[in-house]
């Protein structure tokens, strides 16, 4: 055991034969750091938490806390005496309490402990005040996941699991409330473990992401790291942000590709000359140029508020996508033709 | 270990299955072992027949239609919950034989004349599908309505969309969707038929039940009456599997109660609202009023018997059973419920659903399988360890007789409990673990009060079947203990039906009481 | 958890405080036979002896199971019931000690109508009943038990069914007389002759007799009495007055007894209060007070039965010769006849 606060030491996560996650490592070093799961639906994720909270038991590896192993094959905390609190996805909030009564139910184990926060406080910063004297079944699922988060933030816990806590907000509070929830926590110093589908959560909340594919932790690093250095082809399809096109090592610093020429940047990893790469393109790989002579035929546009996604096509009817801000004077319409400006300069080069 | 407890019956009736056989038995195949099992299934299928038309025609009426006083129907028809089949029984001959009530009324208006003639009897095979069936369609009543209740609007107007007449939607649509609810209240209609002993014993028909009893009592043929219940077990099995499986349906027509738009009721106007109105009434006439009133008549002319009655010991006693048989029950409910909750174990699920076969045997072959088994159980293990005796503190003592109420009605409790607790996502015993609770605390401060009201209604639906349970309670009281039924039956058996009045009013009253305290609650689920 | 525990413990204590702890001067009976006249003899009892009487009344066979089951643990010391068949078949199963005739009981009871074991307490006949308008004197005159087969009888005769113990004993006592054989004819003869399939208990019979479905019906004595005193109501005291009592074998052997009566059970931990109780019993005073609300018959001499049964008629002849205490023996076999002769 190293120094480290929370420790998954080789643990397969395992719920059915289906729902399986195998040989899980991971660690959170710093007390206060947040780290979040992404992954598509049904792969396990829900599962990695009710195992941590000690919901499910460990066959192999092991969990500790605090230095404490809390799960292993032969040690099992009983969930009410770890300290973890979790909010689950489909909120579960006592029917026959009212809000606050729920809400306050958290904050019942700290009551020796400092409070840090008190119900008051945290209700308005969920703007949950006008709904304190409701019954659970008289609120939104939105409103009921906020109250959840309440409970569990309430309950000031050493770790502290959400799943897919704001998946039922409303878009329009999503944001503010991720800003706070950050705030909070970071002020409160509670390590949090964050399930998520969405991308930009996680980028946003996490101090760390971990990504879940096909019963693997695939890959745990920052979130830029993740985004920008993703470690394999299946992270890459999962982001769903770039796309994987043809290309051919020609130098120290350059590859080739048969319809957009030659691209220049700075490997991250390196490969011999003349070896068939695939070539990671991300939305703002590229620039636009209408002077350029390159020119893409436009097949579909998206309208993202701040900035445009272009999807365009080669002449190998490769689809390549390109971010452009939305001040931009012009538009392109499909069956119009798009210039990238050249030579590609890409800041590194991701290659599989 | 409760399952085990309810297992008792099942193993005593098993357990000396090869016996032989008494002479009585060899009479008994030749001539008898047909009549009760042809009187067993005329006697079932009358009563499924009936309990039916009633039961499914007045929910029918009362849930789709609008007309004078619909809404006291709806509640008033469940009062013949009240009324146990015996009582319906002495009501029925009380009035319509030679020389009865029906007589004096006839003479009354008409003048003096023979008119026993043409006065119908009701006894024998008829008077007891009359009486069974009256005191039990509320089963089918109670959960055909709430189905009822529950159906799709959508459904209905689909029906119209596809140009259905009434007739066509009622029995290609409303009929088949209610289905589930009106096997569920039949099988349980069922279940109280085959272990009827007071009113067919009564009449005197020979079921299967009553054969059982006499094989068991008078003969001490235990084979035989092994062999009887052997039978009877099939045929409650089968009641049992079909139950299950409606249940098991009806859970998926449940649906999200948000979803239930109130119907537009038809509001019937005319001869044909006036036809509902009557045959709403008949039935809470023929079904409650008849009975109470028939009771009621003869506590009035035979005051005598009223004041010999020593009401307050009764009902003291009454009370007693019915309190201390609740708890018992509901306390045991609960622990084997979390008990599995908590657990999860298949094997712990596999014997509770066991355990509550209780409910299939007749109470009177359950009260005599107690004591031979406690005689047994005293006799070869008991004596071995040097005590005395147990047997004084299990046969004629309120705890014996707690007992067996405990392993008759134990899935009326178990059930009620689970379906209550099935109510409660098991994520949220989930989170309360994860906000520090124990299980105890998470028992205390969750399932307790959120389970409250339903704790309640089993709680009363418990109390009523005690009140009017007959059989156990004769055989297994200590002495000078008198509840209402047994004193209503004591008199009815000494052919004083006339003083079984008003013991019988009483029961009936109480239970009434506990009805319409509740009756809020069983309309609703 | 403590407030489990202590919920359980004062259940337990509660319990446990019903469980009849058994006092000394008291005497416990299980009886079949339930009259609220007998509670208040068991009262007067009480008065004069300072014996506290404990009852549990309910169906005979399932006390009888009761008192098998409980064995030499059960605290019942009397088992009192209706029928001389059925204490003679639990006397039969070794469920009674002797006792029940002490010098006083000796006295007073007539020989016919107790054994060692048990005695009778009252006494009742099993008579036909006839409508007068409908079968003359001469029609009747001579008649027996074994004449209700007769033909000429045919669609006019209701009786209980063969489960009824009172139709057993009276076939028995027809077995001990007339042999198995022939009365299995006779059972046969009697169904033939049946106004209706066998149903309700003996007032309903003595009802179809007054409402015309027949001409004759078998039921015991104390049930024309019990409509004619007005207890039945209005409709039924009329309805009695239609029918007359008749009581058959006056040319031979008498007209068919019973008896409701007493036996000390084989453990019984107060016997001498048992037998105190059904000396009492048969007292003038308790006996005086029996016929009065019964019905019944006396036991013992020097009491008059109720006005009703006197109208009746007393100086018919009694069948003395056929012991009472053989019905027990012979009801298996009576119902076994009936059984064979389709008598529901």
């Amino acid at each position: 055991m190293g120094q480290n606060f929370f420790e998954i030491e080789d643990v397969t996560f395992k719920a059915s034969n289906i729902n399986k996650v195998n040989n899980v490592t991971l660690k959170i070093k710093n007390e206060g750091d947040i780290i979040c799961l992404l992954g598509p639906s049904g792969i396990g994720k829900t599962t990695i938490l009710r195992t941590i909270a000690g919901l499910e038991k460990v066959n192999s590896g092991s969990i500790s806390l605090k230095n404490k192993i809390i799960s292993s094959k032969n040690i099992h905390v009983e969930p009410e005496n770890r300290n973890i609190s979790l909010s689950f996805q489909d909120n579960c909030l006592f029917p026959h309490y009212s809000v606050l009564q729920n809400i306050e139910f958290g904050a019942s184990r700290n009551k020796k402990s400092k409070k840090l926060l008190n119900s008051r406080e945290i209700i308005k910063f969920l703007h949950l005040d006008h709904i304190v004297d409701k019954f659970p079944h008289q609120i939104s699922s939105g409103e009921a996941q906020r109250v959840s988060l309440a409970r569990s933030l309430l309950s000031k816990p050493d770790l502290l699991l959400l799943d897919e806590p704001l998946s039922n907000v409303d878009q329009s509070f999503k944001e503010e409330i991720q800003v706070k929830l950050k705030k909070i926590l970071t002020e409160l110093k509670i390590t949090t473990i964050i399930v998520t589908h969405d991308s930009y959560e996680a980028f946003y909340l996490g101090t760390k992401c971990g990504i879940i594919l096909d019963g693997q932790l695939k890959q745990y690093d920052d979130p830029y790291n993740v985004y920008h250095f993703p470690n394999s082809v299946e992270v890459v399809n999962f982001l769903n942000r770039g796309i994987l096109i043809p290309a051919k090592v020609t130098g120290e610093n350059s590859l080739e590709n048969e319809d957009l020429g030659t691209i220049k940047g700075n490997f991250i990893k390196h490969y011999p000359k003349g070896s068939n790469v695939k070539l990671l393109l991300q939305p703002e790989d590229l620039e636009h140029d209408d002077k350029s002579n390159l020119k893409l035929e436009v097949v579909d546009r998206k309208f993202r508020g701040t900035n445009f996604i272009y999807t365009l096509k080669t002449l190998s009817n490769l689809l390549i996508p390109v971010f452009v801000h939305s001040h931009h004077i012009h538009q392109h319409e499909v069956d119009e033709k798009f210039g990238i400006k050249r030579p590609i300069h890409i800041d590194h080069i991701v290659c599989f | 270990m409760i399952s085990f407890v309810v297992a008792i019956p099942i193993v005593t009736v098993f357990s000396s299955f090869f016996e032989t056989t008494s002479n009585y038995s060899y009479i008994l195949k030749d001539t008898f072992l047909y009549d009760y099992i042809f009187n067993s299934i005329l006697l079932l299928a009358g009563v499924l027949i009936l309990t039916f038309l009633i039961g499914v025609g007045c929910a029918y009426i009362v849930s789709f239609y609008k007309f004078p006083a619909v809404n006291f129907f709806k509640w008033s028809l469940i009062l013949s919950f009240a009324v146990p089949a015996y009582i319906y029984a002495y009501s029925l001959t009380a009035f319509f034989e030679n020389y009865g009530t029906a007589f004096s009324i006839l003479k009354g208006v008409f003048g003096e004349k023979d008119y026993n003639s043409l006065i119908p009897k009701f006894d024998g095979m008829i008077g007891a599908i009359i009486s069974i069936s009256f005191s039990l369609f509320g089963y089918v009543y109670v959960l055909t309505r709430a189905s009822f209740h529950y159906q799709s609007q959508n459904l209905i107007d689909l029906g119209k969309n596809l140009g259905f007449s009434k007739k066509k939607s009622f029995f290609k649509i409303i009929l088949p969707s209610a289905r589930p609810a009106i096997v569920a209240g039949l099988s349980l209609v069922a279940m109280e038929t085959l272990s009827d002993f007071g009113s067919v014993s009564f009449f005197g028909v020979s079921t299967l039940t009553t054969g059982i009893y006499n094989a068991w009592t008078s003969f001490d043929d235990l084979a035989l009456a092994n062999r009887l219940s052997f039978y009877l077990l099939i045929f409650i099995l089968g009641l049992f599997i079909l139950e299950n499986l409606s249940r098991k349906k009806a859970q998926y027509h449940t649906p999200v109660k948000e979803n239930i738009k109130s119907k537009p009721l038809v509001l019937l106007t005319g001869y044909k609202s006036f036809l509902a109105f009557s045959f709403c009434f008949f039935i809470f006439l023929i079904s409650f009023l008849f009975p109470v009133l028939q009771m009621l008549y003869w506590t009035i002319i035979f005051p005598k018997h009223f004041m010999d009655l020593n009401i307050i010991k009764l009902l003291f006693n009454t009370i007693l059973l019915v309190v201390l048989s609740s708890l018992v029950l509901i306390f045991l409910a609960f622990v084997s419920n979390y008990g599995s909750r908590v657990s999860k174990s298949k094997l712990l699920e596999i014997l509770t659903t066991f355990s509550i076969s209780g409910y299939a045997i007749p109470g009177v072959i359950l009260a005599v399988a107690f004591i031979s088994f406690i005689s047994w159980f005293d006799n070869n293990i008991v004596s071995l360890l040097e005590i005395k005796t147990i047997k004084p503190i299990f046969i004629g003592s309120i705890l014996g007789l707690v007992f067996v109420y405990f392993i008759r009605f134990y899935s009326l409790a178990c059930n009620g409990i689970k379906s209550g607790y099935l109510k409660i996502n098991y994520s949220i015993d989930e989170s309360s673990y994860l906000l520090g609770y124990s299980k105890l605390k998470t028992f205390t401060n969750i399932h307790l009060p959120y389970l409250k009201n339903s704790v309640l209604l089993i709680g009363i639906l418990i109390s009523i079947e005690i009140i009017k349970e007959l059989p156990i309670t004769l055989i297994m009281r200590p002495f000078n203990f008198e509840t209402f039924a047994t004193t209503a039956y004591i008199y009815a058996s000494q052919d004083l039906l006339e003083a079984a009045a008003a013991p019988s009013l009483f029961l009936i009253a109480i239970a009434s009481f506990f009805i319409l305290v509740t009756s809020r609650y069983i309309l609703k689920d | 958890m403590k407030k489990v525990s202590l919920f359980i413990t004062a259940f337990l204590a509660l319990f446990i405080g019903f469980v009849g702890i058994s006092k000394a001067n008291e005497v416990n009976i299980f009886s079949a036979r339930h009259y609220d006249s007998d509670i208040q003899l068991y009262q007067k009892f009480t008065e004069k002896t300072g014996i506290k009487v404990n009852v549990v009344s309910g169906k005979d066979k399932a006390l009888q199971k009761r008192i098998t089951e409980e064995g030499k643990d059960c605290v019942a010391d009397l088992y009192i019931t209706a029928d001389a068949g059925r204490l003679g078949a639990f006397q039969a199963k070794g469920m009674f000690q002797r006792g029940a005739s002490s010098k006083a009981i000796k006295a007073v009871v007539p020989k016919n109508f107790r054994t060692a074991y048990w005695t009778g307490i009252a006494k009742r006949a099993r008579i036909i009943y006839y409508s007068p308008d409908r079968v003359s004197d001469s029609d009747l005159r001579g008649m027996s038990y074994e004449d209700l087969a007769d033909p000429k009888w045919k669609g006019k005769v209701v009786i209980r069914k063969s489960n009824n113990v009172y139709n057993q004993s009276l076939v028995a006592s027809l077995i001990s007389n007339n042999g198995k054989k022939a009365t299995a004819e006779w059972a046969k003869g009697v169904v033939a002759n049946m106004a209706r399939d066998s149903k309700g208990n003996d007032r309903a019979q003595i009802l179809a007799v007054a409402a015309g479905e027949a001409d004759l019906a078998v039921a015991n004595t104390y049930y024309l009495a019990l409509m004619l005193s007005g207890k039945k109501g209005p409709e039924q005291q009329a309805a009695a007055k239609k029918v007359k009592p008749f009581f058959p074998n006056q040319d031979n052997r008498g007209t068919h007894m019973n008896i409701s009566g007493g036996g000390i059970l084989k453990h019984a931990p107060n016997k001498a209060n048992a037998i105190k109780l059904l000396e009492f019993l048969l007292t003038k005073e308790a006996q005086q007070h029996i016929v009065n609300n019964t019905f019944e018959y006396p036991m013992i001499d020097g009491v008059r039965p109720h006005k009703l049964v006197v109208q009746m008629g007393l100086d018919f002849k009694q069948d003395l010769k056929t012991k009472v205490s053989s019905y027990g023996r012979k009801q298996a076999d009576a119902l076994e006849v009936m059984l064979a002769a389709k008598w529901k």
